[in-house]
């Protein structure tokens, strides 16, 4: 069995609407394996994207704690985050999430242009275009290196993130619902990118709400009542409704 | 490295930053128009007030004027030949002038001057009407009505002198040709003498009679005088000169005893012959002057020897000394100099000296033109910089304006905050976006802020005189409330700096607190943000 590389222990996460407290996270745990895909799945609303984000340090849990590679992610303060975010983690979101001045050549290349400081830049800007391009060509862009992402088709635009999310080779990419945008067929195009990336060695973590997309991972897992369980092939968690949401507190 | 090039794409494709750089330009423009007008007002007042005086003068400070003055002159060209360039007296008085073809008076400051010393020692002859016409043929001396008639080949001509002068001028003016024809519409205007006929306007001379060019009429002393004081301006800047070469004027002053009373003698009058006007630019010098020679004033105001009663004459006086120095002297050092000389000079008269000769002389002052024209120029500089901080404080308005802009920008691409976050951007390299974005606001808003107040003062006086044109109320710039019968319009380029500088750390304020505003932003929150 391969190592974990990601580790969230009793997780809680709750929000204030108004006067309300919404509870979203109540004490979930999850492990990740290297190479392996994992789906997380679960109804609208069930915290699926909170728990992805506090797993890629864009948010902070309110209890709990997420080891990467043994160490501690909140641990290391905002800069240990932001390195974090900048090198180990890839993420793809539903929405693209494309910064629509850029071309599809500058937004992939973002995360390098992120990381190095003004002077390193000029010294490593060959090499960062080069594997740019080397990943907008895996993902079978290499005809738009110069368009704007309002050029692109939805799929188009989901294979760009997807690049951006690989250019530093991150040992996790995360990916946010990222055919709940797209037609089932462009849907499927990207999964089957997905799962040749997994099936080259990369690590993925995908929230879906889709049971025809969480088919495609190695292992399920269901967000039910801020609770993650696993689910094994054909059986459904104990004692948990699958469409049954955030838990609110008044 | 991001941080700049999203801050140019943000520039190049966000119509909300045109707003940003309009403001900035608009500011820009505004404060660089009137440094630069306020600015050539001041340093056109320094010029011109350089120009008017000479670099050193001894004034009595009083109107009976001083004596002994060709005796200190002999005196400094003995103690100071390496100081001293030029010497050369003047009388200030004050009187009437008189048209007597029209009946037309008018106050009038009336200077004694020997005009071919006055104009070594300062600025006064580059601006004669007539002697840039007709070189060398503005005197001060008795002149008669000079008339252009008919020769014997029968052109119509002025008389041969002052044809030769302009034909000088001509070969001199032979590559401006715009200027040789404007002045063929009207080299003199229509003559007001029964005797005369004026022919078409805009032959090269239509005021003419049908005998050979002569001068007609009595001789009269020569007379300067101020473009103003005569002549009304028309809206294209020129002067409507409708008395002709040689009219007649009258002044009409009073004489001073040595000891300041009136002499009892009637109000003096002085028949002269307009000969030329001047034109320094400083419309309260060009309104009331008039000049004459020296020696003619000097004489008809009794500051020439005067018998006294108990026996012997009264000394030449005048009122000022206009001292011309040697280059490479600094002005005050050579004030110095000359006070002192003056206390030597005086010192060594002795006891030859009359009492209210005494009482003259101890009025006497040393000054340099700036110590003249100081509080005027100190005052000046005070309201440019008045001005220029009321106008920087409206300015102010564009830093609120550029957070108002920024803030909004903020809110509109929270969501591109979060992705840079999501991507490891940090909270100051967020600010650091916006920060850089509003510095390129405020680098474009000054370029085109710079080009556009450039253009806009380096035509200003044209856009004033289509306005005029359009209606003359609409004339902004009048001569005469302002000094200049022109709107100063030079731009320096040490004031395109500081404002275009001034303009970018303005955008700069003006985007912090956004800025900071959107460095903090938490990236779930932006990245939720639609």
């Amino acid at each position: 069995m391969s190592k974990v590389i990601l580790r969230g222990r009793d997780l809680h996460k709750s929000f204030r609407m108004g006067r309300d407290i919404v509870r979203v996270l109540r004490g979930s745990s999850i492990e990740v394996r290297d190479r392996e895909f994992l789906v997380i799945m679960g109804a609208s609303g069930s915290g699926k994207s909170t728990l992805l984000h506090i797993l890629g340090a864009l948010d902070l849990p309110d209890q709990g704690n997420v080891e990467f590679e043994g160490a501690d992610l909140f641990e290391g303060g905002d800069r240990g985050r932001r390195v974090f975010r900048n090198r180990r983690v890839g993420f793809v979101f539903q929405f693209y999430h494309l910064l629509p001045e850029l071309t599809v050549l500058e937004n992939v290349l973002a995360p390098r242009l992120v990381g190095e400081s003004g002077w390193s830049w000029f010294g490593a800007r060959r090499k960062a275009a080069e594997d740019a391009r080397g990943v907008i060509d895996r993902v079978g862009l290499a005809h738009r290196l110069r368009h704007r992402p309002r050029e692109l088709s939805g799929g188009e635009r989901q294979r760009v993130a997807i690049a951006r999310a690989l250019l530093n080779h991150p040992t996790l990419l995360l990916a946010d619902e990222p055919t709940g945008n797209l037609d089932e067929t462009t849907g499927g195009d990207v999964l089957n990118l997905l799962s040749e990336l997994n099936a080259s060695g990369q690590t993925i973590v995908m929230v879906t709400h889709d049971p025809k997309v969480a088919s495609r991972a190695h292992r399920r897992m269901q967000l039910t009542e801020g609770i993650l369980r696993e689910v094994r092939d054909g059986v459904e968690p104990r004692g948990i409704n699958p469409r049954a949401t955030t838990k609110v507190v008044t | 490295m991001y941080k700049w090039l999203l801050a140019i794409r943000y520039l190049h494709t966000k119509l909300i930053a045109f707003f940003g750089i309009a403001s900035v330009t608009l500011c820009v423009a505004m404060v660089l128009v009137v440094v630069s007008v306020m600015g050539g007002f001041l340093d056109t007042i320094r010029a011109r007030a350089r120009g008017l005086h000479s670099e050193i003068v001894v004034d009595c400070r009083s109107q009976q004027g001083f004596p002994y003055y060709d005796e200190f002159r002999a005196f400094l060209q003995d103690k100071m030949p390496g100081v001293i360039r030029l010497s050369t007296p003047a009388i200030y008085s004050y009187g009437i002038v008189r048209v007597p073809a029209n009946k037309y008076t008018k106050f009038a400051r009336i200077l004694g001057i020997r005009l071919n010393e006055y104009v070594q020692v300062n600025d006064f002859g580059a601006e004669l009407h007539y002697q840039h016409f007709y070189p060398g043929t503005t005197q001060l001396s008795p002149q008669q009505l000079p008339v252009a008639g008919v020769t014997e080949d029968g052109a119509i001509r002025l008389p041969t002198d002052l044809e030769a002068a302009n034909a000088v001028w001509r070969r001199h003016a032979k590559d401006h040709l715009e200027e040789i024809r404007e002045f063929d519409q009207q080299p003199f205007a229509a003559c007001p003498y029964p005797y005369v006929t004026a022919t078409q306007r805009g032959d090269r001379v239509y005021s003419v009679h049908y005998e050979p060019p002569a001068y007609l009429d009595a001789a009269h002393p020569g007379a300067i005088v101020g473009a103003d004081v005569l002549f009304d301006r028309l809206p294209d800047g020129k002067f409507d000169r409708y008395l002709v070469r040689g009219a007649l004027l009258s002044l009409t002053t009073q004489a001073l005893s040595p000891a300041g009373t009136l002499t009892g003698e009637p109000p003096i009058n002085i028949p002269v012959r307009y000969i030329d006007d001047s034109r320094t630019g400083i419309y309260e010098i060009d309104s009331t002057s008039v000049y004459v020679d020296f020696d003619l004033l000097q004489h008809k105001l009794a500051m020439d020897p005067q018998p006294l009663t108990e026996g012997g004459f009264t000394r030449h006086r005048t009122t000022q000394l206009l001292i011309g120095i040697n280059p490479g002297i600094a002005l005050d050092t050579a004030r110095d100099a000359i006070a002192a000389a003056w206390q030597d000079f005086r010192a060594s008269l002795g006891s030859e000296v009359s009492a209210d000769d005494s009482m003259a002389l101890s009025f006497v002052e040393v000054f340099t033109w700036e110590d003249l024209q100081r509080p005027f120029i100190a005052a000046v500089e005070k309201e440019k910089w008045l001005v220029t901080i009321l106008f920087g404080l409206i300015s102010g308005v564009a830093i609120v304006l550029i957070g108002c802009i920024f803030y909004m920008i903020v809110e509109k691409k929270t969501k591109d905050i979060g992705i840079l976050k999501s991507l490891g951007a940090s909270s100051s390299g967020i600010s650091a976006l916006f920060i850089f974005y509003a510095a390129a606001v405020g680098f474009t808003g000054a370029i085109l802020g710079s080009a556009l107040g450039t253009v806009f003062v380096w035509y200003i006086n044209d856009v004033q005189d289509l306005l005029a044109r359009l209606d003359p109320a609409l004339r902004v710039w009048s001569p005469d409330i302002y000094s200049f019968d022109r709107i100063p319009n030079e731009v320096k380029r040490g004031d395109i700096v500081w404002i275009g500088l001034a303009a970018i750390v303005s955008s700069v304020v003006g985007s912090l607190l956004p800025a900071t505003i959107a460095g903090r932003v938490w990236p779930v929150e932006a990245l939720r943000y639609e």
